[in-house]
């Protein structure tokens, strides 16, 4: 009985502390120590350095979780140029926090802003509904956000939101297509090869084309995704859509569609 | 953003209206270019009045293209075509393919993915794809997309629930079954509207005390019945009957704690499909101890019966015998084994039932059962051709040792068979090909496959005169619908574990069909 009690005061104390590290004050202050006592070897803002690697990249981690990255700063990482940390536990735990954060997915993470009017820009103002499904309803052109927040980053959110991206990704090229009896389908192309091609058109119909059966395939240079919703929405504006597209995961029922989160 | 771009944006602004791919009215025809349901018509007859590729040309059959599913085996799919469109699922997943090609259009992957298997594939309405899961959910995705668009709970996955059936839409509803009865499990017939995922009707398998049928069971043993509904059944749109064949009950070999004749395990039944009330039925296997569901699919088919035109619905059932039944009503016309190997019962009564042998149940040293548990037939499809008036059907002939024991109920998803059946050293198993004469299942041809205890593939039929099965050998055989006849073969290179279908687009005819991990479609060479 004893011995379970004491279980249940450990498990008390790691939850505790593992809460603690989920407020925001904890991660600024993380950042803070991280970039006045870490940044000889790792990059600002945990971006890779001179010395070290970044430690918010998106990439594998050898070590993934807290008490990992705890004991990598607190004792160091033997064979490496990792040294060990003299500063006090409860600093060591804020860079953890910090770390976690560059690495949380924007559900994981806190997002200011007001997701109610968030959600408004969403269907309205900001057009996203237009061509993007949520929960089952929207357009089709784009990929399904209904568990962005739980997959992708918030910096990722705001960058695709704000900054052209340098490849558009597969299955959503938009194209115009002249078919060899003379008609012109608009759309995104799905899947290609040198035989034939599947395309969404905008008329919301799948269209199956064998290379016979295409005069021409136009491809457009960029995405269909506008990337200057900090000039078409006002900074409070654009929080509020973060705030609400951050808080879009589901557990299960995510569908992994063509060119996103596609693995090997 | 370019000037392109932005035209192109211009033309996409709008939410996405298109008409309806799928409709009532085009899953009350027969196939055609499309194959729309998993037996591809409501009347599950699995015939195609395709018939680009015939007896003369089907030597030139080759085939056209190959899709692999990563991480599948033995798929039971059947694929959906819709307008050259190719849904194909195995648990957990759907693909959209292009039919002519292969290429994927898109894929959905559920998470968490449990592995409880098979799946047999989905169904589209509207502009829906629908399909069950192992959590025993519904779920309906944006058949042009992908797209998750509502999931409905079915039944606690974590009860051992799960579901395996390719869903049959009909007027606007989803109806849906679920499995598994070997654990205690009590079945149920779902219908889920649509558009919103809501349950319309749910139709219990298993009687509650006070309910009719309850009195065929004893004691406390209606509680942990099974009664499953995992295979897809049929459904006659003038009479608004939904046919459903209903599995084993449970524990499945030791009847003695659940006296009585066990409503409705091992029954054809007929519902409403508006309300899902219980028009009639019909108990192949009274208190069945030998784990016969009776899930086969019913086969409905018009036709003369003893100078009159009636209305008439067709089982090839595991235990060995064939049916007819009047389909309007249940009664019961005509019974006759399908296999020579069958030593439970030395015929049916005028009624139907069973004339049982006595001593043919388990025991605790073993009894020679005929058929095996396996069946005399099981989830692998039959045809009917109404050009030679033959229903086809895959049979197993063998028998089992059947066993028994003390068994009791484990919730949580647990095996609740009080033990079960092997192979018997005599009578090792023996797949056929066979066409029986619809009325009479008086036996027209008969294909001896290779191989044994492992199948499930089926049969589909074609006006070209042709019949097509695979077997567990990889190989995809045409047989002459006539005289059963192999015309034209080709080796998949896995076992077959479903059965095939064709479709047409563009004015080409292919067959298609899920084998091993593959999906593989086949056309004439030109």
């Amino acid at each position: 009985m004893k011995l379970l009690m004491a279980y249940l005061v450990l498990a008390v104390i790691s939850q505790a502390q593992r809460s603690m590290l989920r407020s925001p004050q904890d991660v600024t202050q993380g950042r803070e120590i991280y970039n006045r006592s870490c940044t000889m070897c790792h990059g600002l803002d945990g971006a890779v350095g001179d010395r070290a690697p970044a430690l918010g990249a998106a990439r594998r981690y050898l070590r993934n979780s807290e008490q990992d990255l705890f004991d990598a700063i607190k004792k160091g990482i033997p064979g490496t140029a990792m040294p060990p940390s003299p500063m006090p536990d409860g600093h060591i735990w804020k860079i953890v926090g910090f770390i976690r954060s560059l690495r949380a997915t924007a559900s994981d993470s806190f997002v200011r802003g007001d997701a109610a009017s968030g959600e408004k820009i969403f269907w309205g103002k900001g057009g996203c509904g237009d061509c993007h499904t949520l929960g089952g309803k929207g357009g089709l052109l784009g990929p399904d956000l209904s568990n962005t927040g739980g997959e992708r980053s918030l910096s990722y959110l705001r960058d695709s939101l704000t900054t052209p991206r340098p490849h558009i990704p597969q299955g959503y090229r938009p194209v115009t297509v002249t078919t060899s009896d003379g008609r012109t389908i608009e759309g995104i192309i799905r899947n290609e090869n040198n035989f034939s091609a599947q395309m969404l058109g905008q008329d919301a119909k799948l269209h199956l084309l064998t290379r016979h059966e295409i005069r021409e395939i136009v491809y457009a240079k960029q995405s269909l995704m506008p990337s200057d919703y900090d000039k078409r929405l006002s900074p409070a504006e654009l929080q509020d859509l973060l705030a609400f597209l951050s808080r879009q995961a589901r557990s299960k029922g995510s569908s992994r569609q063509r060119g996103e989160n596609r693995k090997s | 953003m370019n000037s392109t771009t932005l035209l192109l944006l211009a033309g996409f602004v709008g939410p996405a209206f298109a008409l309806a791919q799928v409709t009532t009215e085009m899953l009350l025809k027969k196939p055609g270019d499309n194959w729309l349901s998993y037996s591809g018509s409501y009347d599950a007859q699995r015939h195609s009045p395709l018939k680009q590729i015939h007896t003369g040309n089907v030597r030139d059959l080759v085939p056209k293209w190959m899709y692999h599913i990563r991480g599948a085996s033995r798929l039971e799919s059947v694929p959906i075509v819709v307008d050259g469109v190719m849904y194909v699922s195995q648990p957990n997943e759907v693909y959209a393919l292009d039919g002519r090609t292969g290429r994927l259009i898109w894929e959905y992957h559920r998470q968490p993915a449990l592995q409880k298997g098979p799946n047999r594939g989905v169904a589209v309405y509207g502009n829906k794809v629908y399909f069950g899961t192992p959590d025993a959910h519904l779920v309906a995705l944006d058949a042009r997309t992908g797209n998750l668009v509502w999931e409905a709970k079915l039944a606690e996955a974590r009860d051992g629930y799960w579901s395996p059936v390719a869903p049959l839409p009909v007027k606007g509803k989803i109806i849906i079954g679920i499995a598994p009865g070997d654990h205690g499990l009590n079945g149920f017939l779902d219908a889920y509207d649509a558009e919103t995922g809501k349950r319309v009707w749910r139709w219990e398998a298993i009687p509650r005390p006070g309910e009719p049928g309850s009195e065929t069971w004893s004691g406390e043993s209606w509680k942990t019945a099974g009664g499953d509904t995992w295979l897809t059944g049929s459904y006659d749109p003038e009479l608004n009957l939904i046919y459903w064949g209903i599995g084993n009950p449970a524990p499945d070999f030791d009847g003695d704690s659940r006296e009585g004749d066990n409503l409705y395990t091992e029954c054809v039944v007929a519902l409403n499909a508006d309300t899902g009330k219980l028009k009639w039925y019909f108990q192949f296997t009274p208190h069945d101890v030998h784990d016969w569901d009776a899930v086969e699919i019913p086969v409905l088919v018009d036709a003369p019966y003893q100078g009159r035109l009636r209305k008439l619905l067709v089982q090839a059932n595991r235990n060995g015998f064939y049916y007819v039944l009047d389909r309007t009503t249940g009664e019961f016309l005509h019974g006759t084994p399908f296999v020579k190997l069958l030593n439970w019962a030395t015929g049916l009564t005028k009624e139907g039932r069973p004339i049982r042998v006595p001593g043919v149940v388990p025991s605790f040293q073993g009894t020679k059962t005929c058929p095996a548990t396996a069946g005399a037939t099981n989830w692998m499809s039959p045809a009917f051709n109404p050009d030679t008036g033959f229903f086809y059907v895959v049979a197993q002939e063998g028998c089992g040792i059947n066993t028994k024991s003390a068994d009791t109920f484990r919730p949580g998803g647990h095996p609740f068979m009080a033990t079960g059946y092997i192979e018997s050293p005599e009578e090792p198993w023996q797949m056929h090909v066979r066409a029986l004469e619809l009325t009479t299942g008086k036996l027209k041809w008969d294909y001896k496959q290779i191989g044994s205890r492992r199948y499930g593939a089926g049969v589909i039929s074609t006006a070209g005169g042709l019949i097509f099965v695979g077997d567990d050998q990889g190989v995809l055989t045409a047989l002459e619908a006539s005289a059963g006849k192999a015309l034209w073969h080709f080796n998949t290179g896995q076992q077959i574990t479903a059965s095939p279908m064709t479709y047409s687009f563009k004015g080409k005819q292919y067959v298609a069909l899920t084998a091993g991990s593959n999906v593989v479609a086949f056309g004439l060479h030109e």
